[in-house]
């Protein structure tokens, strides 16, 4: 018997300017659902939950939440009804403790005459995050000490209360880690199996999708192009038939690089020697023309700082980071000598979101196309153009402001500045986050072709896969130590590293 | 016209708009009166009124654009008019003055771009400091003279009463200060720092260089200024630019200018301000408004231009 109608949206509209994200869709969610939304970076499946949740109005249509008319005017409002989202990109109030964020607008709970009884807060906070499986970190504790994945579990805690009928997470677990995969995935488990909930679980990753939901909402350009039961997602084709739905065509089977030679170039492009920096002790690598050396591990152990090392982001206690020949200890020392970085904060730290597609584009190559002073609009144009065109980010024009991409076409941008400035040696820290199916694809081919031409790549990711089928060279760590490292193989398994990083 | 295209513009609209609106309400309302603000003497009232906020806006977009302010403007003004006329008297030119300005404008302009960024600080801090400090120098110079204004002697100042010069030197002031802001990476380096200076800086920009570069260019403009603030009455007191620094950040808010800074800065912003606060200042005693009112006046309209552009979830006040 079919379960009950908990959250319904009939003809849903919504429209940016000339784009229309979501044309006049109907979608219906039942009560014991985990349904898995998946589409391309601006297919619009994370426009119709964020409507839902009260993030943004459509432009037109009908929801009906419990069989009542639903309209929520804010988040706030569609979490006291009901309906709660996890956002992809940090959301926690920086400056204060974790038991303020957890409890964050609900301060009347803990106060009397207008004071807030923190002790009491903290106590709640703390039996909260027990009962999420996070003890380790405390109620009191401030918020800015925790690490980016940590503060994503915050977040979980603070969206997901005792009257939760909907939980939404969008695009959230490529910012956790693996433990807090594990925690959601029981969670979202609970709330549908036991507690007859309802979730929404927004992802670009198809085998979390496929592992986690029971059924699946194929979105492309702003429609719903088909929905597949669990049955159906068991079939030995659902793979390339999600795929099609997707994208709209063929995009074959070649997704990693289907050679197995690791070998490269003699001559050493990157090269760090005895770096000692925080926990960090003694490390020395060597990254050759046309090499690909993958660093994975869980996060926080040590390889996102490899990569702001190599970059000369960070102030190095001991030993040398040396491109041809000469020591790099500042982003600018790195960019002059034809380093480019990709990190993985793309909205704090690779963007300026208030800031055209183009000007993002042309940031880092500025000093090369100045002619005695001047810089020529036009020049500049026809770079960011071109980027634009590879890419094909989602836009109007380069003139398009950043904030109003996609999160995958903005990784697009991202991606792009250091294309477009040619560097010889590319750090990347997780550079397929958030990016759809269709996009990763596109990238890993550009990786490979990278790798052809003799440039030299430093891949950091919490996706082992990628690793296993980008890199020549894999290095694992924990605790900020190298515990293993594996050469490009056909045999090498995700589960003969796993042990290695945990 | 669409909505979206209105929200995203929604600051040049009611910059430039203000502007037409007050054209078109003075040119109505001081002819009722009997009088014409388009006439050859108020023109050369507005434009001695706007040349000299006019100039140090137009520096100012630069800093501004950081997302950083200088509160010290009005105190170095009168500084460098001091200079200017202290040092003219002595040696019948202003040259050797203008030199003397430029090396203390710039001195300040570096350590003022460059203190915030070493040590850590809110650039305004600095920008106080220097405040408090040039104020004691400038009670020290008019103790020591014994009057609280000095008059230049011998040298000729009438240039800098010319309309004419005025508008030539604004002219060219802007042309030079909107290649460097719009076709040259100090202002394309400036904007990105006051939009993300993080990101800016793993694009390579030199984050202490880039800061001070903009104060330099204020400092330059700062003793532009002061040219014409001490030529248009050859005479300095310990009184001259009191309040500059609130007279540019209205202009700058009323033409447009985005006050956390940023990508969207622009040096019109500058003019478009500069020539509204000056028409409000000439047209309003004109229309009847008693001088002691003039002020509220213009206190509503720049809570008006406030409250439509700089009202943003995210937007942070100048720092």
């Amino acid at each position: 018997m079919e379960q009950e109608i908990i959250f319904e949206a009939k003809k849903m509209r919504k429209e940016f300017g000339p784009t229309i994200a979501l044309n006049d869709v109907d979608f219906v969610l039942r009560r014991g659902e985990i349904r898995g939304l998946i589409g391309e970076n601006g297919s619009g499946k994370s426009t119709i939950m964020s409507i839902a949740s009260g993030m943004q109005p459509a432009t037109r249509g009908e929801m009906y939440f419990k069989g009542q008319p639903w309209k929520p005017q804010s988040m706030v409002e569609a979490q006291r009804a009901g309906i709660s989202m996890i956002l992809q990109e940090a959301n926690t109030i920086s400056g204060v403790t974790v038991a303020q964020n957890i409890f964050a607008g609900r301060e009347d709970e803990f106060s009397s005459f207008g004071v807030i009884n923190i002790r009491k807060m903290n106590v709640e906070a703390d039996k909260l995050l027990q009962k999420f499986g996070i003890a380790r970190i405390k109620a009191s504790d401030p918020i800015d000490r925790l690490t980016f994945e940590d503060r994503k579990l915050i977040e979980l805690v603070r969206g997901v209360m005792d009257d939760t009928e909907i939980l939404v997470v969008d695009e959230t677990t490529t910012a956790l880690s693996l433990e807090g995969r594990e925690i959601l995935y029981r969670l979202i488990h609970r709330m549908a199996e036991e507690e007859n909930k309802a979730v929404v679980f927004v992802s670009h990753d198809m085998d979390e999708i496929m592992e986690q939901c029971n059924n699946l909402t194929v979105l492309r350009d702003g429609e719903i192009r088909g929905t597949l039961n669990r049955g159906e997602m068991d079939a030995a084709d659902a793979v390339k038939t999600i795929r099609y739905l997707m994208v709209g065509r063929e995009i074959g089977e070649k997704y990693y690089r289907e050679d197995y030679d690791a070998s490269c170039g003699d001559e050493v492009l990157l090269e760090l020697e005895d770096i000692t920096f925080g926990k960090i002790r003694n490390f020395s690598l060597k990254l050759h023309k046309g090499e690909i050396i993958g660093f994975g591990g869980l996060s926080g152990c040590g390889m996102h700082d490899i990569g702001r090392i190599a970059y000369g982001l960070e102030k190095i206690e001991g030993g040398r980071v040396l491109r041809n020949g000469a020591e790099i200890k500042t982003p600018l020392q790195a960019i002059e000598s034809g380093i480019g970085y990709i990190s993985k904060n793309r909205d704090s730290e690779a963007l300026i979101l208030e800031g055209a597609i183009g000007d993002n584009i042309v940031l880092p190559s500025i000093p090369g196309m100045e002619r005695a002073t001047f810089i020529s609009p036009k020049q500049e144009k026809k770079l960011a153009d071109a980027q634009i065109e590879r890419f094909r980010i989602k836009c109007q024009n380069g003139r398009q402001y950043v904030n109003t991409l996609s999160g995958g076409n903005k990784q697009k941008v991202s991606f792009a500045k250091w294309t477009a400035k040619d560097s010889e040696v590319i750090i990347m820290d997780c550079p397929t986050r958030g990016v759809d199916i269709g996009v990763k694809q596109y990238m890993y081919g550009l990786i490979e072709q990278m790798k052809k031409e003799g440039k030299a790549i430093l891949m950091i990711s919490e996706e082992l896969s990628e690793l296993i089928g980008m890199a020549d060279k894999l290095i694992i760590m924990k605790d900020f130590k190298v515990t293993g490292e594996f050469c490009r193989s056909r045999d090498l398994k995700q589960t003969d590293i796993i042990e290695y990083m945990i | 016209m669409e909505r979206k295209w209105i929200k995203e513009h929604v600051s040049d609209l009611a910059a430039f708009g203000g502007l037409l609106l007050c054209i078109i309400f003075f040119t109505i309302t001081t002819q009722l009166k009997g009088e014409s603000i388009w006439s050859a003497a108020k023109l050369s009232a507005l434009m001695a009124d706007v040349i000299v906020t006019a100039l140090m806006s137009v520096g100012a977009v630069f800093i501004y654009s950081l997302g950083n302010m200088d509160v010290s403007i009005g105190k170095q003004i009168g500084l460098y008019s001091t200079v200017l006329v202290l040092v003219g008297n002595k040696t019948g030119s202003l040259i050797p003055a203008v030199v003397i300005c430029l090396v203390i404008a710039v001195a300040i302009g570096v350590i003022n771009g460059a203190s915030g960024e070493i040590l850590h600080m809110y650039a305004v801090i600095s920008s106080v400091v220097f405040s408090m400090i040039l104020s004691g120098v400038s009670t020290i110079i008019y103790s020591n003279i014994g009057s609280r204004n000095i008059a230049l002697r011998g040298v000729d100042t009438s240039c800098f009463k010319s309309p004419v010069v005025m508008l030539g030197v604004l002219a060219a002031e802007t042309l030079i200060i909107g290649y460097f802001f719009n076709y040259t990476k100090f202002g394309k380096y400036a904007k990105a720092i006051g939009a993300n200076k993080t990101a800016a800086e793993q694009c390579g920009v030199n984050i202490v260089k880039y800061k001070v570069i903009p104060y330099v260019f204020l400092a330059c403009t700062l003793v532009v200024a002061s040219l014409f603030q001490m030529g248009y009455t050859a005479a300095a007191s310990d009184s001259t630019g009191v309040g500059f620094e609130m007279n540019v950040m209205v202009a700058l808010i009323l033409g447009g200018m985005p006050l956390n800074g940023g990508m969207k800065s622009k040096v019109l912003c500058a003019i478009i301000g500069s020539f509204t606060f000056a028409l409000l200042d000439i047209g309003l005693p004109i229309i009847g408004i008693p001088t002691r009112l003039t002020f509220m006046v213009k206190a509503v309209i720049f809570l008006a231009v406030v409250l439509i552009t700089c009202r943003k979830k995210t937007g942070i006040l100048p720092r």
